[in-house]
């Protein structure tokens, strides 16, 4: 665990050494970044200057719940950015590489992809949820910034489980698949309360790909929505189940790896 | 004791077969139909501690699929393989500790940053203790001589300063076996002639195991105590290259210029009772072919005793011709019957 973290740190490090040679490109990532947040929330804003209630969800509970998605949105986009992994790993072969090294091959790959201007959105996620937090009167203390942290956690777990998953199926097809962008589509709906959805809906986001569980689920854990505050709780029990499944489906890839060329 | 122990070694992999045209593509799309290829099929051989050995073959022979394996990058289909006591594949991350790789086509360096940051990562990978790795690193820069490399970033290197940094980088844990894929493509001969010195010294010194692919022949005749051949996924030839040149090598060709014109049936009247095949070029020079079972020294005396010679040119087969013949071949046993078909023909 050491070596892991004091790895983390040195190729923060040498992002750093590289990235910030080139100022201009770190600011538009970042102001790029923020204004793709800032789409989605105002179409949160619009829909509720037409109606009050969303479900049963006031304006300010359904911002809370933007808020709260994108603390982990941002730690998750920052630390792990699998999209190129099968163009640069797999068809381009750097996985050989990464196979050579005495670290976890997902470790390495994730390490090597680091991109921190990302966790921006956290901060700013962590201003927005502040401001309903007041706004919405909800008492806050030491108990509920640790339950807020291990929901962070939970969600993080759960999206690197998932994408950790779908990355992994490069390792039995050379074929780039859609399914990423798919469910980067799919994401979206978790930040929404999940009973405004069919039931079939509601069981895909909470069960299947658990998106509800980065978003409307640990947020309502604050809120007063009885329906889904018991799911809030499951939030990281649901992550460490992803993140077991999407890691040992990542090692079951890695023995299957075919390598490319010469 | 064994650095690298391999039976019966087998990796089979699933080709996609495309059907043709429209139609096909349409049927591929519900279902694919796959070839199995075998790459590696069931070889088998061992390499003691402390031995370089070369590992040739045509492209495609299976070699790099062979160093995969080795180095736990493929998982084989079956057979058994220990490379420093590990199963490479199964204990992956303690077994990689100990070895060093370097890939001639691809780069182990980090592109964007400085020669020495990538090292400095790999040291915290490797888990080289601070002074260790300060001391292998100079011992490692001041020999090949990188010093003004060191804080360059790797695309701004040249392909020969690049490579020289991959070897460094593969040796900065002292890893008791380096596999090398083709270290030496691309290079020019200064630093060709180098980098195979390098590799002789730091077998002497530390007794590292090398095994090294590569089509430069000379490369291994450089290095290399022992070859293993490989054509289509099998080992045609296994050990070492003096004999390999004494089994297959044709002969020898001797050319001769005189001072004075000459015929034919004079040379050949001086060397009668000797397997040996002249031919000539022009008036005053001829060449003489000698198969191995004749001494060179043999023809020779007989020939100079007698006539005014104002040159002497003697021709070894060469190691590149014997390999081209066993690859047209297909395989070393065979290759020798048709070399000596060929003898046959040429003493006629």
């Amino acid at each position: 665990m050491v070596f892991y973290t004091s790895l983390i740190w040195e190729y923060m490090k040498n992002y750093i050494k590289t990235k910030l040679t080139y100022r201009a490109d770190f600011w538009v990532e970042v102001l790029s970044d923020l204004l793709f947040q800032a789409t989605n929330l105002i179409f949160i804003l619009v829909i509720f200057q037409h109606t009050d209630s969303l479900g049963g969800w006031s304006e300010a509970e359904v911002v809370f719940v933007y808020g709260y998605f994108m603390i982990p949105y941002g730690i998750f986009m920052s630390f792990i950015n699998l999209w190129g992994f099968s163009e640069r790993y797999i068809v381009k072969g750097e996985m050989d590489r990464v196979l050579t090294r005495p670290a976890h091959s997902l470790f390495q790959v994730i390490l090597e992809n680091i991109d921190p201007p990302s966790i921006i959105g956290s901060f700013v996620g962590a201003v927005i949820l502040g401001i309903c937090w007041v706004q919405l009167d909800i008492p806050f203390g030491i108990v509920e910034l640790l339950v807020l942290i291990v929901m962070v956690i939970g969600s993080v777990m759960i999206y690197t489980g998932v994408y950790t998953a779908l990355t992994a199926i490069s390792f039995f097809s050379d074929a780039p698949t859609g399914i990423l962008p798919l469910m980067f589509n799919i994401q979206g709906y978790g930040r929404y309360p999940i009973t405004i959805y069919n039931r079939l809906i509601q069981v895909v986001l909470t069960w299947i790909a658990p998106f509800a569980f980065v978003g409307v689920y640990p947020a309502s854990y604050f809120l007063d929505q009885e329906i889904t505050k018991s799911f809030a709780l499951l939030t990281p029990v649901m992550g460490i189940v992803f993140l077991t499944g999407g890691i040992l489906f990542w090692n079951y890839g890695v023995r299957k790896y075919r390598g490319a060329g010469s | 004791m064994l650095a690298i122990d391999v039976k019966d070694l087998r990796k089979e992999f699933n080709v996609q077969k495309n059907r043709e045209g429209v139609k096909g593509a349409m049927l591929d799309l519900f279902r694919r139909e796959y070839t199995k290829v075998r790459a590696v099929k069931d070889i088998s051989f061992q390499i003691p501690k402390g031995e370089i050995c070369g590992y040739i073959g045509e492209n495609g022979a299976g070699k790099s699929t062979t160093i995969k394996m080795l180095t736990g990058i493929l998982v084989p289909t079956s057979g058994d393989i220990r490379v420093n006591g590990f199963v490479p594949y199964q204990e992956r991350e303690k077994f990689v500790r100990g070895i060093g790789v370097v890939f001639g086509q691809r780069s182990q360096l980090w592109w964007d940053i400085g020669v020495i940051e990538s090292f400095q990562l790999l040291r915290k990978v490797y888990r080289v203790p601070e002074a260790e790795f300060k001391k292998r690193l100079d011992e490692l820069v001041e020999r090949l001589q990188l010093q003004d490399l060191l804080n360059r970033p790797v695309r701004k290197l040249s392909l020969g300063q690049r490579m020289r940094c991959e070897l460094v980088a593969s040796l900065l844990h002292n890893p008791s076996i380096v596999f090398l894929d083709e270290p030496t493509i691309g290079l020019d001969i200064v630093v060709k002639t180098e980098i195979r010195e390098f590799l002789k010294q730091m077998n002497q010194r530390y007794e590292t195991t090398i095994l090294l692919t590569t089509h430069d022949l000379q490369d291994i005749e450089a290095l290399c105590s022992r070859v293993i051949m490989l054509d289509d996924g099998r080992i045609i030839y296994d050990g070492g290259l003096d004999e390999l040149k004494a089994k297959w090598g044709k002969g020898r060709e001797v050319h001769f210029q005189f001072a004075a014109p000459f015929q034919l049936e004079q040379l050949q009247f001086l060397t009668a009772g000797l397997e040996v095949a002249w031919s000539i070029e022009n008036e005053y020079t001829a060449k003489v072919w000698i198969p191995l079972e004749v001494n060179v020294s043999d023809v020779l005396s007989r020939v100079v005793g007698t006539t005014e010679i104002t040159d002497i040119k003697i021709i070894e087969t060469n190691t590149d011709d014997i390999v081209r013949e066993i690859y047209k071949s297909g395989s070393a046993e065979e290759s020798k019957l048709h070399l000596l078909g060929e003898e046959k023909v040429s003493n006629v």
